[in-house]
């Protein structure tokens, strides 16, 4: 009692402590103050990590993954300690970008990243990733897009006019603090970004010996080289708060590259009936713990279009926190359909976490398709060609 | 008969009539899917060869034929360059060891792997299917995704240090789950079909980060095992493009009207809208930043109002 402490030494009587007491106006409940938190930065609200804000609608600690449209549908952006599931579409050349925007987030934002594969060397890997963008280039990229849409300028919205200045999806750069920056795909992130990041490498072929044994336990070897893998960076790094001393807080953003194709040595997608078909399911579990209990975010690409047991999928969705499916029209007969030409696939939200919830945070829209033009990688929602005006 | 996984066109074929192993590009591994009626070891074998007449290394992984028949019907000099590991004769080694690969097919597979160590190499698996009923799949796609990596120091590949796989598989063997697993790691996927005699390929090709590309080449291939590109046959073709019904319109065979004739349209664009500003006060809500000092009132009368000065209430007598 920190009163009692400050009316000094026990010589005094109980009846002047009580005295002194009630003359200093002071309750036996005292507020605990700095000096009580001991080792930490000094303050005890919400420790502020670059790139992160808290969502205005449940207080979740949230970074962005890269693209600004994408952190609208998810509620604000990505909670720390989920994980983003996206299910490859079919050649598998949209959900790379995806990877991509959220690694070069990370270095942006500062983050640590790690960054796990059994195709592509990592160091590959972030060599390739996007070039940010400052915010006129974007503004002029905006732009000069929005001309070459409308043809004819001159005529003006004559009963909604209110809503012409209105952008499609709200996609204006972030002009308040840095949470969500635009990148431009066809140019290369610059050496000294990448130099000055930490990042954490994890390619698979360099990770297992040549010695192919059979499994004793039931998590495939690959998989669990990768959870041990990611425990000890996180644990080392302290993301799990395991080195009080650390003064920076960081947030770990681990990226998994086509998590159950056969070169994980999983043959969840060669077979309907594998002896080792709970061995992704069992990774996904673990791998989820990891995360709740340090402040990371992770996300994973999984071709689901060809693990060959569905049930399989479901369970898969379940254990993952966000699941965001791409459908390319490559191939299929919606590439010649009139309704979907301006688009290249379609984007499908398949499920947003209930995190300290009891209601979804689903967006209204639930018809997007995404387009990627020559820099960017936009989301839409998707126009019907019956409703849009035919003048 | 028709095997439904798509093939890619490689460079070679985009550009008439280059053979299609031209090109292609490093470290990449191609299966060729054949059926009961469309046989593809001679296209392996032409494939072989082509890589055999450009000075690489080839070597051939045998399983499913001996090999005094794969190499029938190559020259001497092609045989020369043709390195053969036989996996056909003794699978599972019974003979004494020295003579036979040991360790079975993964074993062979891995020898591959370092034996080309030097140069543009080709590597023919003779067949795919084979090794899938011998090996697990997810090792076998491990062990070719190896094979077809550069081994060499990352960052310091010489553009000859190439190694080409190719391999056979023979589709109806198989279900979607292996198809679509090599599939995934191909970068050229080679279908073998055809009509009326005349074989023709449907190639599927990868590009890195592009989309992928799909076309068709008609070919036969002559008693040397030479490849022999065609044109399509015009007679009863039918490419897959006809079988398409005409694009759908949908603007057809709606309750509602949506296109306005040109009476209905000078008719729309001459009513008065019942909320319509003057475009002064339209740009000044529409821009509400500027001149926040005052705030303005804008009248516009409506066709209804009465603008008589006089006050009312000046009847009252209160």
């Amino acid at each position: 009692m920190a009163a009692a402490g400050t009316c000094g030494t026990g010589t005094r009587s109980t009846g002047s402590m009580v005295a002194a007491a009630s003359t200093n106006n002071v309750t036996s409940f005292q507020r605990r103050g700095p000096r009580a938190s001991g080792a930490d930065s000094g303050c005890s609200r919400l420790v502020s990590i670059a790139g992160t804000r808290p969502s205005v609608r449940n207080g979740q600690l949230l970074v962005s993954t890269g693209l600004p449209a994408l952190d609208q549908l998810l509620g604000g952006g990505l909670a720390v300690g989920t994980v983003l599931l996206i299910e490859e579409d079919k050649y598998n050349i949209y959900s790379p970008l995806l990877f991509k925007y959220f690694l070069a987030e990370g270095i942006v934002s500062g983050h640590a990243l790690l960054v796990a594969s059994a195709k592509e060397d990592p160091a590959d890997i972030l060599q390739k990733l996007p070039a940010p963008l400052i915010d006129d280039s974007y503004k002029k990229e905006c732009d000069e897009d929005v001309c070459s849409h409308k043809m004819e300028p001159d005529i003006k919205m004559k009963i909604a006019w209110r809503y012409q200045l209105l952008p499609k999806m709200e996609a204006g750069p972030v002009s308040s603090s840095r949470f969500g920056h635009y990148y431009d795909i066809s140019k290369r992130i610059p050496q000294e970004l990448i130099e000055t990041s930490k990042w954490h490498g994890f390619f698979l072929p360099e990770k297992i010996s040549s010695a192919f044994n059979v499994e004793s336990c039931s998590l495939t070897p690959g998989y669990m080289k990768l959870l041990q893998f990611i425990q000890n960076i996180i644990y080392k790094e302290g993301f799990d708060g395991s080195n009080p001393q650390k003064k920076q807080k960081n947030i770990l953003r681990i990226g998994i590259q086509n998590l159950g194709s056969p070169l994980w040595g999983d043959d969840i997608c060669c077979t309907e009936n594998c002896d080792t078909s709970h061995s992704l399911t069992k990774f996904l579990y673990i791998l989820r713990g990891l995360l709740r209990t340090s402040l990371s975010a992770c996300i994973i690409t999984m071709p689901t279009h060809l693990i060959q047991n569905k049930a399989v999928i479901a369970r898969v969705t379940n254990l993952s926190d966000t699941v965001v499916g791409l459908e390319s029209f490559i191939g299929s007969e919606k590439e010649t359909n009139p309704l979907y030409k301006d688009y290249h696939g379609l984007i499908h939200i398949r499920q947003i976490p209930r995190l300290n919830n009891l209601i979804y945070d689903i967006s209204d829209v639930k018809d997007l398709a995404f387009k990627l033009k020559k820099k960017l990688f936009t989301i839409e929602v998707r126009e019907f060609l019956c409703l849009s005006s035919q003048s | 008969r028709h095997l439904s996984p798509r093939l890619t066109p490689s460079e070679g074929l985009a550009r008439p009539p280059p053979p299609p192993t031209d090109n292609c590009p490093n470290g990449s591994f191609r299966p060729s899917h054949d059926s009961v009626e469309w046989e593809g070891r001679s296209l392996l074998k032409a494939l072989v060869k082509k890589s055999a007449l450009c000075g690489e290394q080839v070597h051939v992984l045998g399983c499913e034929v001996s090999e005094e028949e794969f190499r029938e019907g190559f020259d001497s000099s092609i045989n020369n360059r043709l390195v053969y590991h036989d996996l056909f004769r003794d699978p599972l080694s019974w003979s004494k060891p020295g003579k036979a690969l040991p360790g079975g097919p993964l074993e062979a597979l891995r020898a591959l792997d370092k034996r080309t160590g030097s140069g543009p190499a080709t590597i023919a698996l003779d067949s795919l299917s084979w090794l899938l009923h011998h090996l697990p799949c997810p090792i076998l796609c491990q062990t070719l995704h190896a094979l077809s990596r550069q081994d060499s120091c990352p960052g310091d590949t010489l553009p000859g240090e190439q190694v080409r796989v190719l391999g056979l598989l023979h589709e109806e063997l198989h279900g979607p789950g292996p198809l679509g697993a090599l599939s995934s790691l191909a970068q050229t996927e080679v279908t073998l079909s055809g009509t009326m005699g005349q074989a023709s390929a449907h190639i599927l090709y990868r590009r890195p980060r592009q989309r992928p590309t799909l076309q068709t080449q008609w070919f036969s291939i002559l008693p040397d095992f030479s490849l022999e590109l065609q044109v399509e046959p015009l007679l009863e073709s039918q490419p897959p493009s006809d079988l398409h019904t005409p694009s759908v319109d949908p603007t057809t065979h709606l309750t509602f009207n949506l296109h306005l004739s040109k009476k209905e349209r000078e008719a729309k664009d001459s009513l008065t809208l019942p909320f319509q500003f003057s475009s002064e006060k339209q740009q000044a809500l529409l821009r509400p930043g500027l001149g926040q000092a005052t705030s303005h009132i804008f009248y516009e009368p409506d066709a209804y109002d009465d603008l008589d000065q006089e006050d009312p209430d000046d009847d009252l007598d209160v």
